[in-house]
């Protein structure tokens, strides 16, 4: 008796792939067709601003939306810098005193006295753009401002997202099966790529926005919020490419998703490292920190039309010994290895009839219809 | 792209269905976030079979809802076809792929569905439509029964039915099926406070099968 499933590829190890780096302003780029180059290696300058930050001081000051005004220390569309006092809020008996300082250069040009927000847009600024990866230089575009890099990268699959390309350094935020809230966001993830749990809220995305977060990799998210996002529609894969200001990649699917412990154990394993995400083709890239990977860079020679083919799901004969997910609606998300497959159907409460498997998971074992899963490998 | 093939792979506009009109459906009525999350993974996952009872009763909610989602549509565009793909109004047929069977082997809880889906909300056009044929559509079609709506005036109506040696009462806001597994069947019945095809007693002969005869009483 033959089982067909679902093969859908999450992880693919120590491959060699482009990457492509790009300028992120007006600049010039300094390398050569075939340079080697290295992680730290400074590959081009430019200008950059990088858009606004906005502060919520009603929150940071504890005062009522309207009062902001009063507390700051500086004019409206005055310069303030990094480090510098912008508002401040006497203390009163037990109550502490405010401090808020500016976390970027800028420019404080919008006070919203009705949600107690205030904008400070970011002053350009010179930018060194650095190879982040170990590999060769294999194109570039001085007027795009854009170097393709053949490097060696493992990649995961995300199941679906938004958000162009974006860069930095991964941190694990929370546990697989946790959830961060928007209080764990900060300014110090500025320019980095977070990973969180099992769920993640609009509001904690919109706290990474304002905090300049450039991606987040999650196990699930809400349909609402995904729709929300993602132009309103559920259709995988998707047809349109969004931008909201921060790229995401849902890895499990929706609801509260635990992240499987495959990309979980990967991701922990690139923490401080410099990663890739694509919101819009739910893949992230996460490029060799090893030096020894220039030998195989150098000999392997990829071909001009390398695609992401492996997001296509394909069928496969399910056997005894294969590491599959519950993608169904009991024990969703839940991996392991099949340990027996049944040759006659059960039949379930839901009055079905269905061909039943064991699945041996890291904690338990569980029997699922074959059809409720996906093959991993 | 191979894919399985599932109970929900031939609607293309799942997402479409508002989350309200499936919790409808439901009782005790889970949360909205999560209807939504579990109809968003049904979209992802359409070759998933339900395991428990509470998720086949999800299933059946959101099949209902997709159902309503396909029509009326334009009628000058569908005049031919009747306006619903599962539903030829021409001949009065409720057509159910075949294929749906293997998601949910129960005909009679297949059939209530379709009804609810696709007539419970539909306005009725002529009393023709009191008398529906239902068919397994698929390679090859399968007449499997017929479904029957009295038109009650009030509650206080009765329907008397007589099918083979047996009698049959049906109350307002009943839904019955009574076996009939002989290609037609002949339905004597009498109606207090109501019409059947305009009358309030006939004898017809209806269409039998693996389904037999629905009686539907409820309010519309």
């Amino acid at each position: 008796m033959t089982h067909f499933v679902q093969r859908r590829v999450r992880i693919e190890k120590d491959i060699i792939a482009r990457i492509y780096r790009t300028l992120p302003g007006k600049g010039k780029l300094s390398v050569a067709l075939g340079q080697e180059v290295i992680p730290e290696e400074i590959i081009g300058t430019g200008q950059f601003s990088s858009g606004f930050r906005i502060l919520n001081l009603s929150n940071l000051l504890e005062v009522p939306p309207g009062e902001i005004k009063k507390y700051l220390t500086k004019q409206i569309n005055s310069r303030i810098y990094n480090g510098e006092l912008l508002a401040y809020k006497k203390g009163w008996l037990l109550k502490k005193a405010r401090v808020v300082t500016c976390p970027v250069d800028g420019i404080l040009d919008f006070i919203n006295e009705e949600v107690g927000e205030i904008r400070i847009t970011r002053l350009p600024e010179k930018m060194n753009l650095p190879a982040g990866v170990y590999g060769v230089i294999e194109a570039f575009d001085q007027n795009l401002g854009q170097v393709v890099i053949r490097t060696q990268v493992s990649r995961i699959y995300g199941l679906c997202g938004t958000g162009k390309m974006r860069d930095g350094i991964l941190h694990v935020l929370t546990k697989k099966y946790d959830l961060a809230g928007r209080s764990m966001i900060s300014a110090k993830f500025d320019g980095s790529i977070l990973v969180n749990g099992s769920l993640i809220s609009k509001d904690t995305i919109m706290a990474g926005i304002s905090d300049g977060v450039n991606g987040i990799i999650t196990g699930g998210i809400n349909a609402s919020d995904y729709k929300s996002i993602a132009g309103g529609r559920l259709i995988f894969p998707k047809k349109l490419e969004n931008d909201i200001g921060i790229s995401i990649v849902v890895c499990e699917g929706f609801g509260a998703q635990a992240l499987g412990e495959d990309i979980y154990e990967l991701l922990s394993t690139f923490e401080d490292r410099f990663i890739q995400l694509d919101g819009n083709s739910a893949t992230v890239n996460l490029p060799s920190y090893q030096s020894s990977c220039m030998n195989r860079i150098r000999k392997h020679k990829l071909s001009d039309d390398q695609t992401l083919s492996l997001t296509d799901t394909q069928l496969v004969d399910l056997k005894i010994g294969a590491r599959v997910r519950v993608v169904g609606p009991s024990y969703s998300a839940e991996q392991g290895q099949i340990i027996s497959i049944d040759k006659s159907k059960t039949l379930l409460s839901s009055k079905v009839s269905a061909y039943l498997v064991t699945i041996e998971t890291a904690r338990r074992k569980i029997r699922v219809p074959a059809n409720n899963v996906e093959y991993l490998g | 792209m191979s894919k399985l093939p599932g109970l929900f792979d031939i609607f293309d506009n799942l997402d479409q269905i508002p989350v309200e009109n499936i919790a409808r459906w439901l009782k005790p009525q889970p949360s909205l976030a999560y209807i939504e999350n579990f109809l968003a993974q049904r979209i992802l996952y359409p070759q998933t079979i339900p395991i428990t009872e509470a998720d086949l009763k999800m299933d059946l909610a959101i099949l209902r809802e997709a159902l309503r989602m396909q029509g009326p549509k334009d009628k000058k565009a569908t005049a031919l076809l009747g306006d619903n793909p599962f539903l030829n109004t021409t001949l009065r047929k409720i057509l159910i792929p075949s294929k749906f069977l293997n998601f949910i082997p129960d005909l009679k809880i297949l059939t209530y569905v379709f009804v609810d889906g696709l007539l419970l909300d539909r306005k009725r056009e002529d009393f023709f439509e009191d008398l529906w044929t239902i068919e397994l559509s698929g390679e090859i079609s399968e007449v499997i029964g017929s479904l029957l709506i009295p038109q009650f005036k009030d509650k206080r109506g009765i329907l008397q039915l007589r099918i083979g040696d047996k009698n049959y009462q049906i109350h307002p806001g009943t839904l019955i099926v009574i076996p009939c597994f002989k290609d037609r069947c002949e339905a004597i019945f009498k109606l207090k406070q109501g019409k059947i095809l305009g009358k309030e007693d006939l004898a017809v002969e209806v269409y039998g099968g693996k389904l037999g005869l629905m009686v539907d009483g409820r309010e519309r």
